[in-house]
């Protein structure tokens, strides 16, 4: 058989079948069994190891029955989602045992991990895919079970009622991609990447332009875009806290490689013409996602601003040429995906006795020393401040959108990191400077939650203090 | 068998050793443990750079250049790369020893001289800091590693002169020190900046290689104004020297050394008089090939070091504070070296017996002068003051002391056969040579002044009656630790000029030289005998004044009864005054106000207008996320209209 299946294909196919053990288990075995939870992390930590054996392959990649192709971003890309497919996997399983942050216990953690499975095969379809249809189908497969996601604490109000407004947004939204996508067949006359190309290659007309800005305006709900970021703040704060994470970082990291693999293939002639749109929504974005996050309480709510942030500053890395853009964007993703589930970890620690606000970091230095050094290495990280890994990440997707020329936009970018500072440190100000309060309930790490937070915490310095890694990833795509 | 490389490392390595260990572990908490590690590294290195010297001066290879060992500090372009490295050469490993042996005898002083003061453990970390930075100054290979180390230096004179921070004196003091040579360093900054811009090149050898001639064609565009290559070459060399016009405290930048000696005494005898102080005179002497050949530099040099001699001289003749007058001496001593470096031109072409002669006296004047500082502190820890009102009679008491006085005192006033005549005969017989016969009377005249001053000291604090309670009382003695090294540092006050002129007059020449030398050198035999005529009599008026049995001690130390040119010599010329009215008046007045102001109300009115506009913005985007449903849709489609309109795409 091995001759007929290329090996490439195993973690992608292993992938799929996965949600279907995992939640067929269930069928075999009790309510409070543990081996579901076994074969998830099992499952998970496998294909991860298998999709770091395929070597990265240069040039146009490798095809799959013509029209699944495995290139060396699309292997990457894989490795980020699985990476956040895991950490949200292990962040979950506190809230199955007993509720957090004002909210119920959650349920049925088996189809829960499915669901998260299904998102990241979506987002793996997005990267391997060669054709609009299969490209749409990504990312249909990678949001639909966010909207179930969301929801997933049924006694919970106000999650149903953000996945209610995400749900219907996110038609709207769809919508936009559809119309985009229709208008592009309609220019192209093919739904192949290399023909739609071709076609753009030799001219343009409105019909085209008009299909990029409804594919950007769809997509820009799902990176959190301005004006189509509205939805996050809410959405981000209803959800359950794994959720919140598992969107913050699978969610984005499709919708940027959906962006990557338009900008870079079919739309890659008009690169040019299309950079001034990328920038203003790039510097908009990032301006405002900075500004809401500056008055903000309650600490997902926070994060939702950051992120909103965050995707404005990987925008940036759009700009550049191709390779250098795609290892930006790709190296910046592992960066935040660490950075980003470190700091929800700390959070979700702090959800399981205390409230999500400022207010409860308050002293934290003082009671927990080790949980309050690895907060401020995560927002020392996100916030780009060397050594960390942030500051290398940031630095990367800046030089991208530099070295095509956008001064202006990377010196805005710089200058907004300053106000991103401002925040970041409000939360260390919280956990270090601010007295304790007394009637804090005090915080218990389990097993699992020092373990994690101990080797996010190592990874975001040790990748700070070995850039080359990041120049590594360079290496790949320069082969 | 050690290699001369090894012994290099050595001498660096041992003193920057000895200040992390003294400084981050020993400390204060065992000081006596940190001032035997500090006395046996130092020692080592001294022995270190006295077997270096050996090997060098033995060898054939003995005038030329060698590099022990280099780094490459920071490749800025090109050809332009900081080094860090270690030259070798006669002067180098003349310093060399100086540095370590003067360092060695102060902290073997430092035991007695710290004994009872609680941060003796930071001291001997400091001063190794200050050795080892002294070191790498003079074994630099380029300008940038010596404007490192030029820097360090001052640093650590900074902390050394405020060394006792508890005294509001010692404070401003070692503030008034660090501003001032950093002012001068700023210039020194600028002037390697431009002639590296120039010349593409920080090391000495390719510097001192260049003849003028070869910029004159091409220009340089300074930003504010473009000038040709040349120009700006000696425009950089007077930069250059400018910096070590404020670090050996010529006049008018002289001031902060006087003040200096509110530091601890050994850190005065080794910094403030025996080395640092001579890195100006050092830096000139490095140069000295690349300063003959850019026009009119070595002149001004001279001149500058010529009137500092002489001012600072008058201005010793008068003062009572013992440390002050040494301070003055020392300015003096630092105008002859440069004087004497600046004297070999004339005209166009250049005399090189005043670059050895200077740097002959550098090498004598490191060790009396050092000497007599540390006498001084001596004298300082019986007493406990430093006017020679309250001295007095201690002869009988510190025989020792006295004597070692008697020999630095003999050789600083150039009295043959002790060092300071062979080294101070050569200056004068430079100025000569290069026909400034101005400056060769200001220097005979200085030579008297020298002697008076240095004979007034002598007389006053050694001999006539005691002044002093304590003294009067027999509660004075001399200490072992503190006596050693002034006994020691004697023989060198003796000998160093009998048996260092040998090897000086074959050693030592600046190298090679793009400018004619002046062949045909007037010889002098009758200047020793004037030299020395001048400073006899000057002592015999010292002693008619102060020490014959007919002088009248305390008629001589009242000052009620003075002369109104008197006073203002006392005074020192009301410079410390002018100092504080520009500083207070202009800067503190006029300058800082001015940017007080626009910090406060314009920078501040900006930083504030900003940072509420972006709370405002702030506010607006968290106003626009009510959560309202409908609003929400709607800026979807507001939003494809935003980027339909503003995107700017061809549409």
């Amino acid at each position: 058989m091995s001759q007929y299946i290329p090996n490439f294909i195993i973690p992608d196919a292993l992938l799929l079948l996965f949600p279907f053990i995992v939640i067929g288990s269930r069928l075999f075995c009790d309510y409070k069994s543990k081996i579901p939870w076994r074969i998830a992390n099992f499952g998970f930590i496998a294909i991860f190891i298998l999709l770091n054996l395929i070597p990265l392959a240069s040039g146009e990649g490798r095809f799959f029955i013509s029209n699944w192709r495995v290139d060396d971003f699309g292997v990457l890309m894989r490795e980020v989602l699985m990476v956040s497919a895991i950490l949200g996997m292990w962040l979950s399983k506190d809230y199955f045992e007993h509720g957090a942050d004002g909210k119920p216990q959650m349920h049925q953690i088996a189809e829960f991990i499915g669901a998260i499975a299904f998102a990241t095969f979506g987002g793996f379809t997005v990267v391997s895919a060669c054709d609009l249809l299969t490209f749409f189908l990504g990312l249909e497969i990678a949001t639909i079970p966010m909207y179930a996601l969301t929801a997933w604490n049924k006694q919970d109000q106000m999650g149903s009622e953000a996945a209610t407004k995400y749900i219907l947004m996110g038609s709207v939204a769809t919508a936009f991609e559809l119309f985009g996508f229709s208008y592009l067949y309609g220019f192209a006359g093919s739904l192949h990447f290399n023909e739609i190309q071709h076609a753009i290659t030799n001219g343009t007309s409105p019909l085209l332009w008009l299909s990029v800005l409804f594919l950007f305006c769809g997509i820009g709900f799902k990176l959190t875009l301005f004006p189509f970021y509205t939805w996050a703040p809410d959405v981000y704060e209803g959800a359950p806290t794994p959720v919140t994470a598992v969107l913050s970082v699978t969610s984005k990291a499709t919708a940027i490689a959906f962006l990557v693999v338009l900008v870079y293939g079919p739309l890659a002639p008009i690169q040019q013409q299309i950079a001034p749109l990328i920038a203003l929504l790039a510097g908009v974005t990032l301006f405002v996602g900075n500004l809401g996050a500056l008055k903000q309480s309650r600490l997902r709510r926070f994060m939702a601003y950051s992120s909103i942030a965050q995707a404005g500053y990987i925008m940036v890395a759009l700009l550049g040429p191709a390779t250098m853009g795609k290892t930006a964007i790709v190296y910046y993703l592992f960066v935040y995906a660490v950075s980003n589930y470190l700091a929800f970890f700390i959070f979700g620690i702090i959800g399981h006795h205390r409230e999500e606000t400022f207010a409860s970091l308050r002293g934290l230095s003082k009671q927990n020393p080790s949980l309050a050094i690895a907060l401020a290495i995560s927002m020392f990280s996100l916030a780009g401040i060397p050594p960390l890994a942030g500051f290398f990440g940031k630095f990367h997707l800046f030089f991208s959108g530099a070295s095509t020329g956008h001064y202006v936009l990377v010196a805005f970018a710089v200058l907004n990191n300053v106000l991103a500072l401002f925040y970041y440190l409000q939360l260390i100000k919280s956990a270090w400077v601010d007295e304790p309060d007394g009637h804090l309930t005090p915080l218990r790490l389990t097993k699992r939650q020092r373990g994690v937070v101990i080797l996010l915490s190592i990874a975001v310095v040790v990748i700070g203090f070995m850039p080359f890694l990041s120049d590594n990833i360079f290496a790949g795509f320069n082969l | 068998m050690i290699n001369d490389v090894t012994l290099g490392y050595l001498i660096l390595l041992l003193p920057l050793f000895t200040f992390v260990v003294n400084g981050l572990f020993l400390g204060n908490k065992c000081a006596k443990a940190a001032a035997a590690l500090a006395v046996v590294c130092n020692g080592l290195a001294a022995a270190s750079a006295i077997l270096l010297a050996t090997d060098y001066f033995c060898s054939d290879y003995a005038p030329q250049k060698a590099i022990l060992f280099e780094y490459v500090f920071i490749p800025f372009a090109g050809e332009l790369i900081a080094k860090i490295g270690m030259l070798i050469d006669p002067l180098s490993t003349m310093m060399l020893v100086v540095v370590t042996f003067i360092s060695f005898m102060v902290n073997i002083y430092s035991i007695g001289y710290m004994r009872e003061d609680r941060a003796a453990g930071r001291f001997f970390s400091l001063l190794s800091l200050f050795s080892f930075s002294m070191l790498g100054l003079v074994v630099a290979t380029n300008l940038f590693q010596m404007f490192i180390f030029w820097e360090l230096v001052g640093v650590s004179s900074y902390l050394l002169i405020g060394f006792w921070y508890h005294k509001p004196s010692a404070v401003s003091a070692s503030k008034q020190a660090f501003i001032l040579t950093r002012f001068a360093d700023s210039f020194f900054l600028l002037g390697i900046v431009l002639v590296s811009y120039v010349v593409g090149s920080f090391d000495f050898s390719t510097i001192n290689d260049l003849s003028l001639s070869a910029f004159k064609a091409t220009s340089v565009n300074l930003g504010i104004c473009s000038m040709s290559a040349a120009d700006a070459l000696i425009l950089g060399s007077v930069l250059i020297f400018t910096g070590g016009w404020g670090k050996s405290a010529m006049f008018p930048m002289h001031i902060w050394l006087p003040n200096a000696m509110e530091g601890p005494t050994p850190v005065s005898s080794i910094i403030h008089s025996a080395t640092m102080v001579v890195a100006g005179v050092y830096l000139v002497a490095r140069l000295f090939p690349f300063m003959a050949a850019c026009g009119n530099t070595l002149t001004l040099i001279m001149w500058v070091g010529a009137f500092t001699m002489v001012f600072a001289a008058v201005i010793a003749c008068t003062q009572k504070d013992i440390k002050r007058i040494l301070a003055y001496s020392t300015l003096s001593q630092l105008g002859y070296m440069m004087f004497a470096l600046g004297a070999c031109k004339m005209g166009q072409v250049v005399a090189v017996t005043g670059w050895t002669a200077s740097t002959f006296h550098i090498f004598t004047h490191a060790f009396f002068k050092c000497s007599l500082f540390l006498i001084a502190g001596s004298l300082i820890h019986q007493v406990h003051t430093n006017d020679l009102d309250a001295m007095g009679g201690l002869r009988k008491k510190m025989p020792l002391t006295y004597i070692c006085t008697l020999i630095s005192i003999l050789a600083i006033s150039g009295i043959p056969p002790f060092s300071g005549f062979f080294s101070k005969d050569e200056i004068i017989l430079a100025a000569f040579q290069g026909h400034h016969y101005a400056v060769f009377g200001l220097a005979l005249l200085t030579s008297g002044l020298t002697t008076f001053y240095m004979f007034r000291l002598f007389f006053l604090a050694f001999h006539g009656e005691p002044r002093h309670e304590g003294v009067r009382a027999g509660h004075v003695h001399e200490d072992f630790a503190m006596t050693l090294p002034i006994v020691i540092l004697a023989v060198p006050a003796l000998l160093s000029g009998l048996l260092g002129k040998g090897i000086f007059e074959k050693f030592f020449t600046p190298g090679k030289l793009h400018v004619p030398q002046l062949l045909k050198l007037a010889h002098a035999e009758w200047i020793p005998y004037t030299a020395v005529g001048v400073a006899i009599l000057a002592l015999l008026i010292a002693w008619f004044l102060y020490a014959s049995p007919k002088a009248k001690i305390a008629r001589a130390l009242d000052e009620t009864n003075r002369s109104g040119l008197y006073k203002v010599i006392y005074h020192k010329f009301y410079f410390d005054e002018m100092y504080y009215t520009v500083v207070r008046q202009f800067i503190f007045g006029g300058v800082a106000r001015v940017s007080r102001f626009i910090q406060d109300y314009i920078v501040e009115g900006i930083l504030a207008f900003v940072i509420w506009f972006v709370h405002k913005l702030g506010d607006l985007v968290r106003t626009a996320q009510a959560g309202y449903l409908p609003f929400y849709l709607g800026t979807l489609i507001v939003g494809v209209l935003i980027w339909r309109f503003f995107g700017q795409l061809p549409l």
